[in-house]
């Protein structure tokens, strides 16, 4: 893919934003040299000449021709530093005085750097010197000037250093560039492969890992973390279709018997009593099919803004509405509830919260038991419990009493649809509050622990 | 006592008339929403059903049309979007009951019945009485035959619950919307347990007993 459309690529696109930055810092550091080495010096120079001829022109002014004459010959016997040059041109255009054989005849700009040979030792030297060409009254032109070959050879070293650097990073930019760009698409094709297998519907797809912890390595933990979660929903989704289904099995043959039966008699009492049991059936349903919805709904909606409810009240009406249930199966219902207590929430759904809980401990409290319910703010979160001294529940079924449709020790109790305590769980995870279950020995207790106080 | 059903639905809008004319209501029927607000607008009613889920007007729409042109007819919204977001939603654009289907029609005729009376009864009282049973909403005392009967709290709104609506049947849904003001589902039938208490308080002594179960309906107060 990467190869196809090459500029799209990130890491080709990386290769040479970091190729042209590079380039840039090799130019800078060399120009920073530049102007220390060449264009500084060169600078000091001319102000040098500068002062030199502006001295050699007053000579002339005050001393005339022959005393120029005598200064340019001082000053080329007595050179302080660089070699002092000059040529001194009579207006016929006859040289006067020269220290130079090779001078630029043509007129030109008054600076300039000006490159000739010298066969001062036999064979022939290259040299540089910057010259200021200057025309004096009465005709004369005055060249002046001072060696500037280091200067120039500082700069040739320079500008071959600047050719080969871009040259060389161009060069392993590029070889670099393709190594990444191979690197990292091959790691990109590993994510690509798997996701691709999980859209094709394996979702027991996961990217291989490869073991060297670096960035890629955390990315593909995290996608396979997300698909082991993506998996675990969509088998607990058909689990729970499976369920639904099952479950529908039992109310509607059921229903179907009744109205069979309702269907075959003729006496009018058993007709009644048969539409009448056909319609409890038709009831358990509906109520079936409502509990599912709620739950559906409270896992899939956004939780939102919620105003604080007054808890306290709240779970003393539930006590409340519970409690004859309790006292008709000879059972003691104790609450403790502090006062003042307030979560953020939505009321009624907490409320139907505490009831299926209160609703479960009546249920499996033996008779002439007891069911508990407390209340109270622990390191500033609410902490309500609701606890019973039935059976318990079995460490093993602890996390699975919260599946939709799951009974305790697989018993088929008339009167439930194991929804109570899904429903129980989508409530308390839409209020941020942990549910968790304990052994009280004997007897079950529930906890649930609002994460914020309202 | 005249009532509007607005039901697009022909099935269960059949079932509604017959209940409501078993019941003895004179009914009439509409099947869409442009119709339904050109009778409300042109008649008067004791009682609108309202369908939420309507042909070319939606119910709610039905309903804010009213309530704006300052028709307080009380309604009775039904619809198949049955939770608690839906309820509260419906009641704030003005409705005065909600039910999710499907429904009973028990529940239905129960509910009808409370509306339609809720408008007769403008003025409030601080007696009510039934039979031989006497509750004084002030002092918050009842009597059976001259008797003081103690009842809590909660007990006392179960009795004004149902003596309010004497006579008719009162579902156990709306009695726990009534007395405990909380709308959930519970799982088992836990104001039985309530309605139990009330009953030996104000029944086990005396005869005939007024508190009666109505089998898969709920419960009347009746002699």
């Amino acid at each position: 893919m990467i190869w196809r459309r090459p500029l799209q690529s990130l890491t080709v696109r990386l290769t040479l934003v970091y190729m042209a930055l590079f380039c840039g810092s090799v130019g800078v550091m060399l120009a920073v040299s530049y102007v220390a080495g060449v264009w500084r010096p060169l600078q000091i120079v001319e102000s040098e000449i500068r002062s030199q001829s502006d001295r050699l022109v007053q000579t002339y002014r005050t001393d005339g021709r022959d005393g120029l004459i005598r200064a340019l010959a001082r000053r080329a016997a007595a050179p302080k530093g660089r070699l002092p040059y000059h040529v001194l041109v009579a207006p016929g255009g006859a040289v006067v005085a020269a220290n130079l054989t090779d001078w630029p005849v043509a007129k030109g700009p008054e600076w300039r750097r000006y490159e000739f040979g010298t066969y001062a030792t036999g064979a022939e030297e290259e040299h540089e010197a910057v010259v200021r060409d200057l025309a004096l009254p009465g005709g004369y032109r005055l060249i002046v000037g001072l060696d500037t070959e280091d200067l120039d050879e500082r700069e040739d070293l320079i500008f071959e250093a600047l050719s080969w650097g871009a040259g060389m990073s161009v060069l392993f930019g590029l070889l670099g560039g393709l190594v990444m760009t191979y690197a990292v698409s091959q790691r990109l094709e590993a994510i690509n492969r798997a996701a691709r297998a999980v859209i094709a519907g394996d979702l027991s797809g996961r990217v291989a890992l490869r073991g060297s912890g670096d960035d890629f390595d955390q990315l593909a933990a995290t996608l396979n973390e997300m698909l082991e979660r993506i998996e675990g929903l969509v088998a607990s989704i058909s689990r729970v279709s499976d369920n639904i289904a099952h479950e529908l099995r039992t109310p509607l043959s059921r229903l179907r018997a009744e109205l069979e039966e309702l269907a075959e008699t003729d006496d009018p009492a058993e007709m009644a009593a048969r539409g009448l049991a056909a319609l409890d059936e038709a009831g358990r349903l509906q109520s079936m099919f409502e509990a599912l919805l709620r739950i559906a709904r409270l896992q899939s909606g956004p939780a939102g803004q919620a105003p604080p409810v007054d808890l306290s009240t709240l779970l003393e009406d539930a006590v409340e509405l519970h409690r004859p249930a309790a006292e008709d199966r000879g059972q003691a219902m104790g609450a403790d509830i502090a006062d003042g207590l307030s979560v953020p929430g939505d009321r009624d759904l907490l409320f139907q919260m505490v009831s299926n809980l209160l609703d479960n401990a009546v249920k499996f409290a033996p008779a002439g038991g007891n069911v508990a319910l407390t209340a109270r703010t622990d390191a500033g979160a609410v902490e309500v419990t609701v606890s019973d001294d039935g059976p318990g529940v079995a460490a093993a079924e602890r996390q699975r009493v919260f599946e939709r449709f799951y009974r305790i020790g697989g018993a088929a109790q008339p009167e439930g649809f194991g929804l109570g305590l899904s429903l129980v769980a989508a409530a308390a995870e839409r209020h941020s509050a942990q549910v968790s279950l304990e052994d009280v020995g004997p007897g079950l207790r529930v906890t649930i622990r609002f994460a914020r106080s309202g | 006592m005249h009532v509007l059903v607005v039901e697009d639905d022909k099935r269960v809008a059949d079932h509604v008339v017959k209940g409501l004319k078993g019941a003895g209501w004179l009914v009439d029927h509409v099947a869409d929403g442009r119709e339904a607000l050109f009778r409300v607008a042109s008649e008067t009613y004791d009682v609108v059903v309202l369908d939420r889920m309507l042909p070319q007007v939606d119910g709610l729409k039905i309903l804010q049309t009213m309530r704006a042109t300052g028709d307080d007819t009380p309604v009775l919204i039904l619809s198949a979007l049955g939770d608690v977001d839906n309820k509260v939603k419906g009641l704030r654009a003005g409705g005065d009951d909600y039910l999710g289907k499907p429904f009973a029609l028990s529940e239905l005729l129960a509910r009808v019945e409370a509306l339609g009376r809720r408008k007769a009864i403008v003025q409030e009282t601080s007696e009510l009485t039934y039979a031989d049973l006497e509750m004084n909403l002030l002092t918050r005392e009842v009597k059976r035959q001259g008797r003081p009967i103690e009842l809590t709290a909660r007990e006392f709104l179960l009795l004004e619950h149902l003596l309010r609506n004497a006579g008719r049947v009162v579902s156990r849904s709306m009695l726990l919307e009534a007395v405990w003001d909380y709308n959930f589902d519970p799982q088992t039938n836990i104001i039985d347990q309530h309605v139990s208490r009330l009953r030996q308080k104000i029944d086990k002594d005396f005869s005939p007993a007024l508190v009666q179960t109505v089998r898969g309906m709920g419960y009347a107060l009746r002699t």
